[in-house]
């Protein structure tokens, strides 16, 4: 299974290399649209990542399913670029990228699975910069090598056909081989692997997938681990007070000690008052209102002050 | 009673589901904090219809959700066994950060209830809390009838007379009208 599948994706590799010249001049002006449709992606990604609000939990095999085809999209711009051989509009793209890929690794650190997706696709895409092939040997160490399996399944398909022919099988793996232990050369034989797929289908599959399949990562990746956290506070699902719907921001706030959970506008309200807590009758205390979590991506990090910043005034 | 009287008028629309999402765009701050009054209050009449506790019940008067008519019976084993008091509770537009107006509208020979149907009990007044709610208002007077506070007596002739069951039982039966005569 490992050894064809990565016979096939190298296969499809080498000769795409060839046809890149031709495609230039077609990929020229494509670049810059999808630059900019990648610009507001990437806000549509950061705002929903701050906005998530529940942490449902997903199996994780569809996840690494859209992790896998996320690298293939990301690949795409710089693939593009690098077929324009514009250095500057490469850099830029080339520091983009790697803050689109980068970025849910920081938020999302701690899980091995996608991190190395990430990782992988900095690898592929960043065949032009120096700075990436020390990460590409890394991910080629800690078990690369299942993802570049799945990326050659996932492009096998219509890839084979064309290329078999052309194409020695024992050479190409031998320059898999090499991209595998971090070569430069070799990732730029691979390069092109994913140029051709996105040619066929990877915006259309892009435009659907990207911003789903992001703010699906940063909703597993982050909330499971909070709702283990207070699930053993067994928070309500709704204000005892008001029954209005606890949103993120109210489950997370905590504050009196007992326990007792309340919406922030009740809390004002009971603070505007008597400003005691409606589970044990003791007095709020002022200016020590807590939010039970450490705070582990950014977008809870704003919310969370806004709100500490309503307290303040009562 | 007026303001009261007009926002009843929202009130089948509140019991939609489209009630929370219509609740965001009222401008006037007192026009949401009535609107909140009644998603409380209508949640809480849902709870009580669907919880089905033994002995108490509670519904709005007429078509004014802001008063309410409860009934309790009197527990098991006291002295108010097979009794069946009636009150009225009037809401806010406070609640549930104050307490509803709670009085026995049948008359009741106890300890902490006097002749006009006035009720002393710490939770409706000090030791209110906004986590309560009109169930355990209920319960708590329920089962103050059969645990009164003798040393606060608003009826000291009640008071008095607790001490001997006996006796007591016989002047709750004497006195006791029942509900639907």
């Amino acid at each position: 299974m490992i050894s064809d599948s990565i016979t096939n994706a190298s296969a499809s590799a080498a000769p795409s290399a060839r046809d890149m010249g031709k495609k230039k001049r077609q990929t020229n002006r494509a670049a810059k649209l999808k630059q900019s449709k990648l610009g507001l992606r990437r806000e549509q990604w950061l705002s929903q990542v701050a906005m998530i609000n529940k942490g449902d939990k997903e199996e994780t095999g569809p996840n690494r399913k859209t992790g896998i085809e996320k690298v293939v999209h990301r690949d795409l711009p710089v693939e593009k670029l690098d077929g324009q051989r514009g250095e500057e509009e490469a850099h830029h793209h080339e520091s983009f990228i790697e803050s689109l890929s980068n970025s849910p690794n920081s938020i999302l650190s701690g899980i091995n699975s996608i991190p190395n997706f990430c990782s992988g696709s900095s690898s592929g895409s960043g065949g032009s910069c120096s700075g990436n092939i020390t990460e590409d040997e890394d991910a080629a160490d800690d078990g690369c090598l299942d993802d570049w399996e799945a990326f050659a399944d996932a492009l096998a398909a219509d890839e084979q056909k064309k290329h078999d022919k052309e194409n020695p099988p024992e050479e190409q793996s031998a320059s898999l081989r090499d991209s595998l232990s971090g070569s430069n050369v070799a990732v730029r034989d691979v390069k092109p692997m994913s140029r051709k797929q996105k040619s066929n289908q990877a915006w259309r599959a892009d435009d659907k997938l990207r911003p789903q399949g992001l703010p699906n990562l940063g909703k597993q990746r982050s909330f499971p681990v909070m709702n283990l956290h207070f699930s053993s506070a067994a928070v309500p699902s709704s204000c005892p007070i008001c029954y209005e719907d606890l949103d993120l921001t109210d489950s997370n706030f905590l504050p009196c000690p007992c326990g007792f959970r309340l919406c922030l506008f009740c809390h004002k309200t009971i603070c505007d008052g008597d400003g005691r807590c409606p589970g044990c009758r003791k007095p709020y205390e002022k200016n020590t209102v807590k939010v039970e979590t450490s705070v582990q991506n950014g977008g809870l990090t704003i919310r969370l002050a806004r709100s500490s910043s309503m307290f303040c005034r009562s | 009673m007026a303001a009261v009287n007009g926002y009843q008028g929202n009130t089948p629309a509140e019991t939609t589901p489209a009630a929370t999402g219509s609740k965001q765009p009222a401008p006037p701050a007192k026009t949401v904090d009535s609107q909140s009054v009644l998603k409380r209050l209508q949640s809480e009449l849902m709870g009580l219809m669907m919880g089905g506790d033994p002995g108490i019940s509670a519904f709005p008067e007429e078509d004014n959700i802001f008063c309410w008519k409860g009934t309790i019976t009197g527990s098991n084993d006291t002295v108010f066994e097979g009794t069946e008091y009636r009150l009225s509770l009037a809401f806010s537009n406070d609640y549930p950060f104050k307490p509803p107006k709670v009085k026995f509208e049948t008359c009741c020979f106890h300890p902490n209830v006097d002749l006009y149907g006035n009720i002393c009990l710490d939770i409706l007044q000090d030791k209110w809390s906004s986590a309560y709610d009109v169930r355990t208002i209920l319960l708590s007077i329920q089962s103050l009838l059969g645990e009164p506070n003798i040393s606060s007596p608003l009826n000291n002739q009640a008071a008095q007379l607790w001490s001997n069951q006996e006796e007591y039982r016989k002047m709750v039966e004497k006195l006791y009208k029942p509900l639907n005569p």
